[in-house]
């Protein structure tokens, strides 16, 4: 979850500025705006605010359930370092990632573009193409696995394309971009949403006017419409990037992390070994390492795709 | 893509106005026409094709599942169904799933509407802090802050209980942000004259603000729901016993027992009828939702 520029929340108005009152809250009115945020503080401080910390500070530790807890400072680290499966799960998270968000916003900006203008039907295949996003991916891997079974829609049509048949979720060098495959038909209805949001906001001048100019259409897209839309991109980048690095739920009902962990992912690893074996300092190394993924890609995202001008 | 965004030079000293023509559709016109329009209509069948399939083979007979003759309509049979909402257990799911979404909408809404009014419109001592702390926590990705929760509930005795499932959800920072996003653009005459009257504090809540957020209450519920009722890796880890499994966790775990196609996919049929069925009625609440918050589907 991101939080959104103030700008495109609906309502939002700067938070600092005139509005704000000089002479100082009276102790009642504090007590009683104190009332209100409480319960809200209470289970934000219990269950997120000390998780987030705990959460960190548990990498450090060799915490199991039930057992003797102690320091043992990098030793969790030194041990994902050394542990093959992390660098399997590393390299099956960002390979992931890397396929499946470009791949997605690729789809999100084409069908955004086709339904942008007003025409009979546009809600409709808008509609159409949100469904999967509303849907759940354990319920839509359900039905994923036999799309790609053997002999079943998949491999057939792969089949008849001359392309690898069979069934890509058994194949160890096909089942990422199977699963990429999901990934794009669940989340792309999502990014479509924002990039038309910001679309209908662009003033129709200004393509009036390279229409005008003799622009082609590709012309028109490229100088006028991207660049307008990249803001939305970025932020359609940051959530997408932030849901793939976090793929577990299809990976879970789909192949199992297999074959022999070739779709194997961060979070499944995280999930294994504090939940499976509960060896919940070392999954909350895990979890450090993630964090550090996620702010390490939103930098560089900030840097490049989110840059201004 | 960096810095490459210089429009034509003449696109300031072009005619202005015209702009609420209809669109003039380029050199392409009528093929251009005819090509988005398969496009979209190729798009839609991909999109639609898992739904139908979901639906088509749980109305098969148990057997082998064959391609493509099994996405005729026939041989139809509802044993699948029969057999899983026959199922104890798929009933227990499903109320399961019931409580863990409704309670949490209940809650996330009435705690976050109390605090966004707070930060929105009074003032008291940390306010900036705290407000500013419930942001960075968005961060913070899930996952981390997951195991520690799941200890504090296992100390706490609530693994394998709805309050244990359902309490930490109730900590949703986003929920606290758009809330406050909106009550900051209501003008606070409206507040002010209730005070005047002498309303209580609660009394101006209840009366003044609620009635005054139904807008954001309604996006907001319908995405809390919606995420509750996909929810997978929490009710996984919290609902341990086949009692306390969600419609996920429980399809889910079906699914590693070799339960046959038919089924699962009548089980997984049973699951998304709820969820399609708010989608048809709420689909202003969900696609307004993602265009004007941004709130992550």
């Amino acid at each position: 979850m991101v939080a959104l520029p103030e700008s495109r929340v609906r309502g939002s108005r700067p938070a600092r500025g005139p509005v704000r009152r000089p002479r100082r809250p009276s102790a009642r009115e504090a007590g009683t705006a104190l009332l209100f945020v409480l319960p809200f503080l209470l289970l934000f401080a219990l269950f997120r605010f000390g998780p987030a910390i705990a959460g960190v500070f548990l990498g450090f530790t060799d915490y199991t359930i039930g057992g003797d807890t102690s320091w043992t400072g990098l030793e969790n680290f030194r041990r994902l370092v050394d542990d093959p499966t992390f660098w399997t799960a590393l390299r099956v998270t960002v390979v992931f990632t890397a396929l499946s968000v470009p791949l997605s916003m690729l789809a999100s900006l084409g069908m955004a573009l086709l339904t942008r203008r007003a025409f009979r039907g546009a809600k409709l295949f808008r509609s159409i193409f949100f469904l999967p996003v509303v849907t759940s991916l354990v319920l839509a891997g359900v039905v994923f696995t036999w799309v790609f079974a053997d002999g079943g829609p998949w491999s057939r049509a792969m089949g008849a394309l001359g392309l690898p048949a069979g069934n890509w979720l058994a194949d160890s060098a096909l089942v990422v971009p199977a699963l990429v495959l999901v990934s794009v038909w669940s989340r792309f209805g999502y990014g479509m949403l924002i990039l038309l949001a910001r679309m209908q906001d662009i003033p129709a001048e200004l393509e009036e006017a390279a229409l005008t100019d003799g622009a082609s259409a590709w012309q028109r897209f490229r100088y006028v419409t991207l660049p307008q839309l990249r803001p939305a991109l970025f932020f359609v980048a940051i959530i997408e990037t932030t849901v793939s690095f976090q793929v577990f739920d299809m990976i879970y009902v789909m192949t199992g992390g297999g074959p022999v962990r070739s779709s194997y992912s961060l979070v499944y690893l995280l999930y294994d070994q504090g939940f499976k074996y509960f060896d919940l300092g070392y999954a909350s190394a895990v979890g450090v390492a993630l964090f550090v993924m996620t702010i390490v890609v939103a930098l560089i995202q900030r840097l490049t795709l989110g840059r201004d001008k | 893509m960096t810095d490459t965004i210089t429009p034509p030079a003449t696109a300031a000293t072009a005619p202005p106005a015209r702009s609420r023509r209809p669109y003039r559709v380029g050199r392409g016109g009528r093929g251009w026409l005819v090509g988005r329009g398969a496009l979209l209509l190729i798009g839609a069948a991909v999109t639609l094709f898992p739904f139908y399939a979901m639906v088509v083979l749980s109305f098969k007979p148990t057997g082998p599942v064959t391609f493509p003759d099994s996405l005729l309509p026939w041989p139809f049979s509802t044993e699948a169904y029969d057999q899983v909402i026959g199922a104890k257990s798929m009933l227990r799911w499903m109320w399961n799933t019931l409580v863990y979404a409704v309670v949490s909408v209940v809650g996330v809404l009435l705690f976050a509407s109390m605090a966004g009014y707070a930060f929105a419109k009074k003032r008291f001592p940390g306010k900036e802090t705290m407000f500013w702390s419930f942001l960075a926590m968005l961060m913070v990705p899930y996952h981390v802050t997951m195991i520690p929760t799941f200890i504090i509930i296992s100390e706490l005795n609530g693994v394998d209980t709805y309050w244990g499932m359902i309490v930490p959800t109730l900590a949703n920072a986003q929920a606290v942000f758009l809330m406050r996003q909106f009550i900051a653009s209501l003008p606070d005459s409206l507040f002010e004259a209730a005070r005047l009257d002498g309303c209580s504090e609660w009394r101006v809540y209840v009366s003044i603000v609620l009635p005054l957020i139904k807008p954001i209450l309604a996006t907001l519920g319908v995405f809390v729901f919606l995420w509750h009722w996909n929810d997978f890796l929490w009710p996984l880890i919290v609902g341990q016993s086949i009692d306390m499994r969600t419609l996920t966790t429980g399809i889910a775990s079906l699914q590693q027992e070799n339960v046959p196609l038919n089924m699962l996919l009548a089980g997984s049929v049973v699951a998304f009828v709820p969820i399609f069925m708010a989608y048809l009625i709420g689909q202003r609440y969900f696609q307004e939702g993602v265009s004007t918050t941004g709130i992550k589907g």
